[in-house]
């Protein structure tokens, strides 16, 4: 496969956003399809040669394509490079990415269909696609940081993208700012690697870290760093809070962004930098803990959620820690020295990127189902829905495989991808283990608490939702991504991804079913779905009650352990407004105000006192200029 | 005697000429405007044959090195473009075009021997061909204030050259030849380092060519000139002329006065500190953009003698690199602004208002040019300004830089106020801007390569980086 | 007294002073460019006292160089003046502020 081909691969994309903002936009205004159809073939084509890399790197010799670097800049001693590299991780990675993205772009379609900012939303998503793209295929962290900010950017502009809704320019700002947060420390990790070793080169900083030159505290503190900024992109606890509110963006984008890709950039860059990371015993722990943490801990605020696609958001959180957690205990059993460092350098990186791979497209079908439900039904929130079953059957069947995937439920998708993580979590982190068996009830239960309010029982909407024309069954182009991705639900698990990554993964259809650990997280699985039935299909149990006999710890998750309050309150408003804030204020009004007005004053003061000196006489100037002379002999003649 | 080395320039003249000549037989007058950017471009295509080429020729007194090729290239490339976004702007002086686009290749012709003449006399005469051709371009509107722009320009241009040629009277009496390279022998062999004559030599040499490149306080001819003389011939000033200036102190003190360089060093840290300080805060209180430019174009050239005050091979190669920067970003702006000022009859800032939606293209260009004019990224105007600062420190020179720091900070307040009155203030009319296809096609290849620059600078650092290491003694 | 290098020098260099004191003090543009015409020669002078004096010949090959571009340089300035000549209806260099601040 040419290098060129590779790197069109994030390049198309680039380049339907520039024909859309330069060409498409400004001139054939009035032809908004023509944005949609850019960037669809533009990501056709990222697709096509994604594959193609994929079979690629297949073939090639250590499932490595390409790894090039070119000299974008050499200042001095300070050189850096601008390189892609294609191997396994990439390959599957980019795949993923142009699927999922090609699939809500013609779905986006349908949902878009006559919003004002039509052609503006596909210029954000292609460069959104491309920037994700050359994220997953950067081989110097510099570089992958310049795509890091760039979906970061893309992300802000599309929560935010229905600007008009106070709501919405909130949860954009919330998102850049507590993502700005992880950012700094990756920035500051970047940094303070290549101050100590010389170079962004991830190949080499993991040699560095591999044969031990890279270690010690200096290795901790910037696997650290590293971690932090993919604990911000990834709504890792504690900063996860961005993320549910990130749905106030257009259902595609949180499809897309929000769930499948995006969101994942975090696990991509730990996987990225596995060898390193796990390098450190304290840093990979680190991984485990707050990965399994989080996946408890936002499953169980996704038990109370009356907003399905807030419900889906705390299940991505969840998951994602899964990934986090798979990753973090291959690492910790690395560390421990139950596993050579060959077998667990693939085998952590394989684990987490199968979850991820399965969880793209069995989330990106769930969001895209909540917003076919949302297109009958004109809202987001349960308790006005029901009954749908019938009315979007399509919907419905798709929406009910991605649950059962996300369940667990052998032999779909989710079930080998989360087997995988589990059994490495039993062997390496016992207790991080029960807590995410108990993270596999609680998603069993939520997601069928979703589907048992929104497709069982009676429409509670009323009449005033469903665009005053009657609920119906989304369009084809709605339902035809929502099939295809209802296959890859289901499928996707029976993919040899492990392999490819270089672990041995034994798959087997039905031998999956012999060992213990599967019948146990089955169990679980369908105790969550039983209950869910109880309380919201049957009715046997009351939810209300249930809800009072609970009374605390329901108001603990429905206003989701106060972290939000925690947040806003306690340190912006007591500790920042009052605290800082008056300091700030103090110093604003008395040294800053001061200061600043008075620079600004002898500024512009100096500015008119010295325009006052362009008389516009021409005997002035050459004055100046005579005087110019004397000044510089006399400043020479003074100073030798 | 190789004429083949001194054939970009003998072509470029030729098409000067031809074009004159050629008025007098054609009607069709938008041809002669084509013929001059055809010439530019032969002239190009030599220019480029001759790259890798380090040669002498005339006794000595042409060099054509790497050095004088970047340059050429880079005054071709802006001729090229001034030819281009002319063409509609000369109906203005509709009888007179030829002998426009002649005095615009004269002016290239004398900035590209100005590169590669080692000799004070060829200096001079080449100094005095842009020098004359620019007085003349500065008043060819004949109204009131191009024709004010045109004398004031003419009057202090000779005042400086007095000037510049007392200071070379000097050296050439010190040391006894007008050779370059013999200047700088005869200085280190026969003692005369510490003398005040050769001191005083050098502080009229940085007088006379600190008016060429406006430094404070030598730059007050340069915001008359600029809002005076026509549009295009501000640009072509605010970027060839200046580019040529710092080319011949390039050459002059790099190659002759190298041996005394501890002096004019610090001449230059001291001048690029006030220049750019004076420019930017001057610049602040402007009102009419061409103006505000003339001012910003004064600061910018403060950046770019950090590079002179550090002296090294490296500061060297920022320099050029920071002037091709510098060229793309300024046109574009300027011709941005003569799309715009051509139709709404203004040059005040205040009647920018709202262009975004009366000239979106032209307002977004605009808008680009000038945050690179900031300084800020993906564009060229940051990586040029990073690459000279750095070469700064690296000379030791981290006071001047800071300064320059604090300076950029407070440029962006008058770029970025341009910016913002283009896109939140109100239109004050519903009228469309258009423009024709030569200040589109001009506009285009600037604003490219502002951003090109910007994201691979590589593309053109690693030319810079050989043209001032071939030149470097 | 033999008339030595130092002779012409100081000779040059007040001519050199009276050119400029007419550049900054006169009003009429065409005086101007006559002071600079002094400040011109007042190089030749230097030039060829140097090259006399030096034995060395380029002085005087510069200063040729020299009287043909300021002669070019003139030439311009005067069809200059003309030109404002026809706006303003006055060559008093105080009078051109058409342009400040």
């Amino acid at each position: 496969m040419p290098n060129i081909a590779v790197w069109a691969i994030f390049l198309l994309p680039f380049l339907s956003f520039l024909i859309i903002g330069l060409i498409l936009r400004p001139f054939f205004n009035n032809r908004p399809m023509l944005s949609a159809y850019t960037t669809i073939i533009a990501i056709a084509g990222s697709l096509i040669l994604s594959i193609w890399a994929l079979i690629a790197v297949n073939g090639a010799e250590n499932h490595v394509l390409t790894d090039v670097s070119y000299q974008w800049l050499s200042i001095g001693d300070l050189v850096i490079n601008i390189g892609i590299t294609m191997d396994s991780l990439a390959a599957i990675m980019v795949v993923t990415v142009s699927t999922i993205s090609l699939l809500v772009q013609i779905y986006s379609i349908g949902y878009m269909k006559g919003d004002g900012g039509f052609a503006r939303y596909f210029a954000f998503m292609s460069l959104f696609t491309g920037s994700m793209l050359g994220l997953v295929m950067a081989n110097n962290l510099l570089f992958l940081f310049l795509f890091w900010e760039g979906v970061g950017l893309c992300s802000y502009l599309l929560i935010g993208f229905w600007f008009h809704k106070p709501s919405a320019a909130r949860a954009a700002m919330k998102a850049f700012l507590v993502t700005r947060i992880g950012d700094f420390g990756f920035l500051v990790a970047v940094i303070f690697l290549y101050v100590k070793t010389g170079t962004f080169d991830i190949g080499e900083l993991h040699e560095l870290a591999l044969a031990g030159v890279l270690g010690g505290t200096t290795l901790t503190l910037a696997a650290i760093g590293i971690f932090s900024g993919a604990v911000g992109k990834s709504g890792q606890f504690p900063l996860h809070t961005w993320l549910p509110d990130a749905m106030e963006g257009p259902t595609p984008v949180s499809a897309l962004i929000h769930a499948a890709t995006m969101v994942t950039a975090g696990v991509y860059l730990i996987a990225r930098m596995f060898p390193m990371i796990a390098s450190s015993e304290t840093a990979i722990t680190v991984v485990a803990i707050i990965g399994g943490f989080t996946a408890i801990f936002a499953a169980s605020m996704g038990l109370v959620a009356t907003d399905i696609k807030r419900v889906l958001a705390f299940s991505t959180i969840s998951q994602l820690g899964y990934m986090m957690l798979g990753m973090g205990a291959v690492g910790m059993g690395y560390a421990s020295g139950a596993i050579d460092e060959h077998h667990a350098m693939a085998l952590g990186v394989a684990v987490a990127i199968f979850h991820l791979f399965t969880h793209a497209f069995f989330k990106a079908l769930l969001f895209l189902g909540s917003g076919s439900v949302s297109h009958a039904t004109g809202t987001f929130d349960m308790r006005k829905m029901g009954g749908l079953r019938k009315i979007q059957p399509w919907t419905y069947a798709t929406f009910l495989i991605g649950s059962l995937s996300l369940a667990g439920i052998w032999p779909l998708a989710g079930f080998w991808s989360k087997e995988g993580i589990l059994h490495e979590a039993n062997a390496y982190a016992p207790v991080l283990f029960w807590l995410a068996m108990i993270t596999v009830f609680m998603t069993a239960f939520y997601m069928f608490r979703a589907v048992f309010l929104t497709f069982h029982g009676e429409y509670r909407g009323g009449e005033e939702g469903s665009h005053g024309h009657g609920l119906h069954e989304s369009p084809k182009i709605i339902i035809i991504p929502l099939v295809i991705l209802a296959v890859f639900a289901v499928i996707a698990g029976w993919l040899p991804v492990g392999d490819f990554l270089g672990a041995d993964v034994h798959f087997s259809f039905f031998g999956a079913l012999t060992s213990w650990l599967a019948w146990v997280s089955l169990i679980f699985g369908f105790a969550g779905i039983l209950l869910a039935y109880a309380i919201y299909g049957r009715k046997l149990l009351s939810a209300e009650s249930i809800g009072k006999s609970l009374g605390p710890i329901y108001t603990l998750l429905i206003r989701k352990y106060f972290i939000d309050e925690l947040y806003e309150r306690i340190f912006l408003m007591r500790f920042l407004v009052d605290g800082v804030f008056v300091v700030l204020g103090w110093i604003d009004a008395h040294i800053v105000d001061g200061a600043v007005n008075g620079v600004a004053m002898v500024t512009m003061t100096g500015g008119k006192v010295m325009r006052r000196l362009e008389t516009g006489q021409l005997q002035v100037y050459g004055l100046a200029i005579f005087v110019g002379i004397l000044a510089i002999v006399a400043f020479l003649f003074m100073f030798n | 005697m190789d004429l083949y080395l001194l054939s970009p320039e003998i072509s470029l003249l030729a098409t000067a000429l031809a074009v004159i000549l050629l008025d007098l037989f054609v009607k069709e007058k938008w041809i002669l405007g084509w013929v001059s950017v055809t010439g530019v471009i032969v002239s190009a295509i030599f220019a480029l044959s001759l790259w890798g080429r380090v040669e002498t020729s005339f006794g000595g007194a042409l060099a054509v090195d790497q050095f004088s090729i970047f340059f050429s290239l880079l005054f071709l490339g802006i001729a090229a473009l001034i030819l281009i976004s002319s063409t509609e702007y000369s109906r203005k002086f509709a009888a007179f075009r030829a002998e426009y686009y002649a005095l615009v290749l004269l002016a290239t012709t004398g900035m590209m021997l100005l590169a590669s003449t080692r000799e004070l006399i060829s200096i001079f005469v080449a100094l005095e061909l842009t020098g004359i051709s620019l007085y003349v371009l500065a008043g060819f509107l004949k109204d009131a204030k191009s024709s004010e722009a045109g004398l004031k320009y003419l009057l202090l241009g000779a005042v400086a050259s007095a000037v510049l040629l007392y200071g070379m009277a000097l050296v050439y009496g010190l040391t006894g030849t007008t050779y370059l390279d013999e200047i700088a022998a005869a200085i280190s062999s026969q003692g005369i380092l510490g003398s005040p004559a050769l001191l005083m030599g050098i502080v009229l040499l940085v007088a006379g060519f600190g008016f060429k490149i406006a430094a404070v306080p030598f730059q007050m001819w340069v915001p008359d000139v600029y809002e005076g003389a026509p549009t295009p011939v501000t640009a072509y000033l605010s970027v060839a002329s200046k580019a040529a200036g710092f080319a011949v102190i390039l050459r002059i003190f790099y190659e002759a006065l190298g041996p005394a360089s501890l002096d004019w060093g610090m001449i230059f840290a001291v001048l690029a500190a006030i220049t750019m300080t004076i420019g930017n805060i001057v610049a602040l209180t402007q009102k009419n953009i061409k103006r505000m430019l003339a001012y910003s174009s004064i600061a910018q050239a403060g950046y770019i003698m950090i590079g002179l005050a550090a002296f090294t091979a490296e500061a060297s190669s920022a320099i050029m690199f920071f002037l091709a920067c510098y060229a793309l970003t300024n046109l574009g702006a300027f011709i941005a602004i003569i799309a715009i000022s051509n139709k709404i009859n203004s040059d005040e800032i205040a009647d920018y208002s709202g262009m975004v939606r009366r000239a979106p293209l032209f307002a977004l260009a605009l808008a680009l040019c000038l945050i690179s004019l900031t300084g800020i990224p993906p564009t060229a105007g940051f990586m040029a300004k990073i690459y000279i600062f750095s070469a700064g420190v690296n000379a030791d020179l981290l006071w001047l830089v800071i300064i320059a720091v604090i300076n950029s900070v407070i440029s962006a307040y008058y770029y970025l106020r341009v910016v913002r009155v283009m896109f939140l203030g109100e239109p004050l009319s519903e009228e469309r801007v258009h423009a024709s296809s030569g200040l589109r096609i001009a506009l285009a290849i600037t604003c490219l390569g502002v951003l090109l620059l910007g994201i691979y600078p590589w593309i053109l650092m690693k030319y810079s980086e050989i043209a001032a290491i071939t030149f470097l003694p | 007294m033999a008339v030595g290098l130092e002779h012409f020098l100081v000779l040059s260099a007040v001519l050199f002073a009276i050119g400029l004191y007419g550049v900054l003090a006169k009003r009429n543009a065409v005086v101007i460019l006559m002071s600079i015409e002094i400040m011109l020669t007042a190089v030749n002078i230097a030039m060829v006292a140097f090259s006399r004096y030096g034995q060395f010949i380029t002085g005087q090959v510069f200063v040729i160089f020299i009287m043909v571009v300021a002669a070019a340089e003139v030439a311009v300035g005067l069809a200059l003046i003309i030109a404002i000549y026809r706006s303003k209806k006055t060559v008093d260099s105080e009078k051109f502020d058409l342009m400040k601040w």
